[in-house]
């Protein structure tokens, strides 16, 4: 985010890491107060999810950053409904998996 | 009655819930500035990093090591190359007739033979000789324009003039000039070869090479320093030092009328000679071969050997990390070195499904075909019509003949060093089956943007000065002069 700064950089994504943090252990709160038994497969598909989705977004805006702006819209475009299928399909394995 | 305190709904698990929905959201806000920031970064433009030995920037070449160039291929009895069939010697001599000045009976016999070896060549000259004339006179019109690019241009063309020495006398006076007597002894060839690779570096080079001199590269007929003669190859050029450094990316993508070729091939003077002078400081002949047109050998093959890349359809080396946006110069050396090896990237592969650089080409010069099929010299590699390409670049709006470097600028291999480009050049050669190469194909050639038609980077009536990405504002003259627009 701060390529040429010294200090800034490495924060950010300092920061960046806490989120993620934050984000995964907010999911796994909200599995269990959905009674979704969470377990290892069932995590790989969601971070395969996030993988799928922060790509598409990065990707793009990569691409954009680049001077490749149709480029970029098509690549978060694509990115995104795969992403938006890939979220339904999973949200809906794993709602299908809650305990009574 | 007292009012009781009313405590917060939020517990903390639902602190927790909310905190991870907003730390989605922003970290996916992080993630869009994070790469567009990576897009834009200017330490991504591989061989322009903060610091010259760049380590970010290479790519592991030993899991691609083959004994054979798979992209240049000798097939049949080779033979060194004429000096008429270099596109630049044959313009100068070639220039006379072509304009007139001296009779066709006049003709020498070195140009005589390549004509009735290549019959079309002759129209597609006089046509480029045509096309510079009226780019000459048009440079008028588009003066305001791109002066900044001109200028820019002839900074890197005129500084380029006097280094390295160009060579006076016979190799084995010249390259020896001013050696040091006393020899300094390397402990082996890979030791020499460490240090020369680090020392390049250190002067500006992005990309290193060694390898043994193959005489079938070697140009015959011209010699630098001594002029007009046949010779034999020198026995001191017993080892090649390939160093290539790129364009400025800015400028390349902006091709052909902001960028110029000079940029890159005055970088190549500059360490090419400086490795001349190390060398020879060192006890050991040197003799840089360098651009424009200071050269006794052909320096893509040379490359190709020594392990920097492989023979694009462009008919440019296309490296790993820089992909056609590779400059070379060779020094020769009698300095004893452990050579490098071939690689095989899977360029050729790429380059029999892409033809994209065919596509947008201005000149058509490129072939369409679906692999090689021309036999030059004994070997079986991609061609393209030097001719018609200098008829091209020798009309686009610029002062002069300033090149066109489309097919540099548009091959998917000419990227960046960002996360999202170091993925598929890590990832590509990787896979045998070829599907990521296809899938990449069809990403370049679905979502990037190119113009409909090559015709589009001609002025004119033919075209429209089209460049290939808009040009940077740095380049730009409305962003810095007086200047009327009218474009």
């Amino acid at each position: 985010m701060f390529p040429h700064s010294t200090i800034l950089g490495p924060l950010f994504w300092i920061i960046m890491g806490a989120l993620f943090v934050f984000m995964f252990y907010g999911a796994k709160i909200w599995f269990e107060d959905l009674s979704i038994k969470m377990n290892k497969r069932k995590w790989i598909l969601v971070f395969v999810f996030f993988l799928i989705l922060y790509g598409s977004i990065g990707g793009g805006f990569t691409l954009i950053g680049e001077n490749e702006h149709r480029a970029g819209y098509y690549f978060m475009g694509i990115g995104g409904v795969v992403s938006i299928i890939l979220g339904v399909g999973i949200w809906r394995y794993l709602l299908s998996s809650r305990t009574k | 009655m007292k009012k009781e305190k009313k405590t917060p709904d939020l517990n903390r698990r639902d602190f927790l819930k909310l905190g991870g929905l907003a730390s989605a959201g922003i970290s996916l806000a992080g993630i869009a500035g994070a790469g567009l920031a990576a897009g834009k970064d200017t330490d991504s433009y591989t061989g322009w990093e903060r610091y010259t030995h760049g380590d970010g920037q290479f790519f592991n070449r030993k899991p691609f090591e083959v004994d054979q160039a798979p992209t240049i291929k000798k097939v049949a009895e080779s033979r060194r190359i004429n000096a008429a069939e270099q596109l630049f010697y044959r313009l100068r001599i070639a220039m006379p007739f072509m304009r007139g000045i001296k009779p066709q009976s006049e003709m020498p016999k070195e140009l005589v033979d390549f004509y009735k070896e290549h019959p079309n060549d002759v129209e597609d000259m006089k046509a480029a000789f045509k096309a510079g004339q009226e780019q000459r006179k048009n440079w008028e019109k588009y003066k305001d324009r791109y002066i900044i690019a001109d200028a820019w241009s002839e900074a890197h063309s005129k500084s380029m003039r006097d280094f390295p020495k160009r060579p006076v006398g016979k190799p084995e006076e010249s390259d020896f000039k001013n050696v040091n007597p006393d020899t300094v002894k390397f402990k082996s060839p890979k030791h020499a070869s460490g240090l020369m690779k680090k020392i390049a570096h250190s002067f500006g080079a992005t990309l290193v090479g060694f390898c043994k001199l193959n005489p079938d590269f070697v140009y015959q007929g011209r010699l630098r320093g001594v002029g007009t003669t046949k010779f034999d190859v020198p026995e001191h050029w017993k080892n090649c030092i390939v160093v290539a450094s790129p364009h400025e990316w800015d400028g390349l993508y902006a091709n052909p009328t902001y960028g110029t070729s000079y940029d890159a091939y005055a970088r190549e003077c500059v360490i090419a000679g400086k490795l001349e002078i190390f060398l020879r400081h060192l006890g050991y002949s040197a003799r840089a071969h360098v651009p424009g047109n200071s050269y006794d050998l052909a320096v893509v093959p040379i490359a190709i050997e020594a392990g920097l890349g492989e023979l694009g359809r462009n008919s440019v080396v296309i490296t790993p990390e820089l992909g056609s946006n590779a400059r070379l110069a060779v020094v020769t050396t009698d300095l004893d070195l452990e050579p490098d090896k071939p690689i095989d990237i899977g360029v050729k592969e790429f380059c029999e499904k892409c033809k994209i650089c065919a596509d947008q080409c201005p000149s058509g010069s490129i072939s369409f075909d679906n692999k090689p099929t021309k036999v030059i010299r004994g070997y079986k590699r991609w061609y393209t019509e030097d001719t018609r390409c200098f008829g091209v670049w020798n009309s686009v709006a610029a002062s002069h003949a300033r090149g066109c470097r489309i097919c540099i600028a548009v091959c998917p291999y000419s990227r960046k060093n960002n996360w999202i480009h170091t993925i598929a050049r890590e990832v590509d050669p990787r896979d045998p089956t070829g599907i990521f190469s296809s899938a990449l194909l069809a990403m370049q050639k679905g979502l990037f943007e190119y113009p409909e038609k090559a015709e589009e980077y001609l002025p004119p009536p033919n075209g429209n000065n089209k460049t290939y990405h808009n040009a940077p504002d740095w380049l730009k003259t409305e962003e810095w002069c007086d200047v009327d627009i009218d474009w």
